[in-house]
């Protein structure tokens, strides 16, 4: 009945190691199907939840926020604002632009805990079932005193990365590099946000593969050969 | 480039014919296969007792605000098959149905024009977030097809998908709204021959 999480940032090939792995042991694969699952329970569409874990927080997202809080703050007091007396840039609230008016995502806005719930439900029903892969979504946190759980995190150099999404997206090299470095933000906010962890700390991965250095096969084959202690 | 399709609300004879296909077997070996009465099974509904119903049991199918049915036909006026739309309006998705029942339209790219069409619909005038196909591991040329068209893998489930008393794995591709845009005109650059 094991369950193995991988987790990466883009571009390191969690996807492509992750079905290999699923193939060669002849378990299930769940990647975004973590969140259409969540999005079920909740009751919205599963934009609002993927903007939880790939929203950038631009610098314009955090001046929008600056602007948007001043404004509030001059009509609850009437007056016309005065921004110095107030908190300072750095101390603004965590929610975006977005999130203040209600406006994150398609359908809407999910607070946080409703989000880290229905995650939490559909991982761990997951988990209880057996025999699958999860790609990313925060699963090794939520699994992470499971028994029969293998927590595998990937890491590879950026130029990798940004290769790979290229080749798999078509983008342009300048393009696929702010992709690769904005949605590596977001992944590390995500995970700090919902618990306080960087998702590239070794301490929550039972082994961490450096994707700039072996081939997606060897990688599998490590994983396949490491998860069966578990069976 | 694709071959041209239309998609128009399905008549009573193209309920007749798609009835027909169905009770071939190569059309129903990768599609639902057959039932415990060894009928031939399809999405949503039952082509044979939509026709022995009246009026009622049409509009139940084809005039649900929760479903988009149509017909496929081919740029020369023949009809080729047929593709579904399930809506979940509280989730802005859709799952879609597509078969060519046409068996001399096979390989020909008749699927991926009209699931073009399906698209265009759901994420234009229907204004969905997410469309999403479950493909059995028995249709591999579906799967070619809807990766072709940048559908993502976002699962595949060990033995999740009935057949003919036997039980395949299945796989859950999905595309959003704001995915489509860039792999459509991607698609449209590519000349398929």
């Amino acid at each position: 009945m094991p369950v193995i999480t991988i987790n990466g940032p883009i571009g390191c090939g969690s996807v492509t190691i992750g079905q290999m792995v699923a193939e060669q042991m002849g378990l299930s694969f769940v990647d975004r199907l973590v969140f259409t699952e969540a999005s079920r329970i909740i009751g919205t569409p599963v934009g609002t939840l993927i903007a939880k874990e790939q929203r950038v927080d631009r610098f314009r997202d955090r001046l929008g926020r600056f602007v948007q809080t001043m404004l509030e703050r001059s009509a609850m007091s009437g007056v016309s604002g005065e921004p110095y007396f107030g908190r300072g840039i750095e101390n603004l609230p965590p929610e975006t632009y977005m999130d203040l008016t209600g406006e994150s995502g398609v359908g809407g806005k999910v607070d946080d805990k409703t989000f880290i719930d229905a995650m939490t439900q559909v991982v761990t029903d997951i988990h209880k079932k057996g025999d699958a892969v999860i790609i990313g979504r925060g699963a090794n946190q939520i699994l992470a005193d499971a028994s029969q759980t293998l927590h595998v995190g990937l890491l590879a150099p950026l130029e990798v990365r940004v290769e790979t999404l290229m080749s798999r997206e078509h983008f342009e090299r300048d393009e696929a590099e702010i992709h690769v470095i904005e949605l590596e933000r977001a992944r590390e906010d995500f995970v700090k946000k919902f618990w306080k962890v960087h998702p590239n700390d070794p301490q929550h991965y039972h082994m961490i593969l450096n994707m700039g250095k072996m081939s997606p096969k060897t990688a599998a084959e490590v994983i396949v050969h490491a998860a069966g202690d578990l069976l | 480039m694709f071959p041209e399709v239309t998609l128009v609300p399905p008549t009573r004879e193209d309920v007749h014919r798609l009835s027909g296909w169905l009770k071939d077997s190569d059309v129903s070996d990768v599609w639902f296969g057959v039932g415990k009465n060894g009928k031939p099974l399809h999405a949503t509904y039952n082509p044979d007792d939509v026709l022995a119903g009246g009026p009622e049991d049409w509009n139940q199918v084809f005039n649900d605000d929760n479903k988009s049915i149509f017909s496929v036909y081919d740029g020369h006026g023949q009809h080729i098959g047929e593709g579904q739309l399930l809506i979940e309006w509280p989730l802005l998705e859709a799952q879609a149905h597509l078969l060519i029942g046409c068996k001399d339209m096979w390989h020909n790219h008749y699927g991926t024009s009209a699931l073009i069409g399906l698209l265009d619909h759901a994420f234009g005038p229907l204004g969905l977030h997410r469309v999403w196909v479950a493909v059995p591991e028995y249709n591999e040329p579906g799967m070619t097809m809807v990766k072709h068209l940048g559908f993502v893998l976002e699962g595949r489930l060990r033995k999740t998908h009935p057949k003919n008393d036997e039980w395949y794995d299945s796989s859950i591709l999905g595309l959003l709204a704001e995915e489509y845009p860039r792999r459509r005109a991607r698609l449209t650059e590519t000349t398929v021959g």
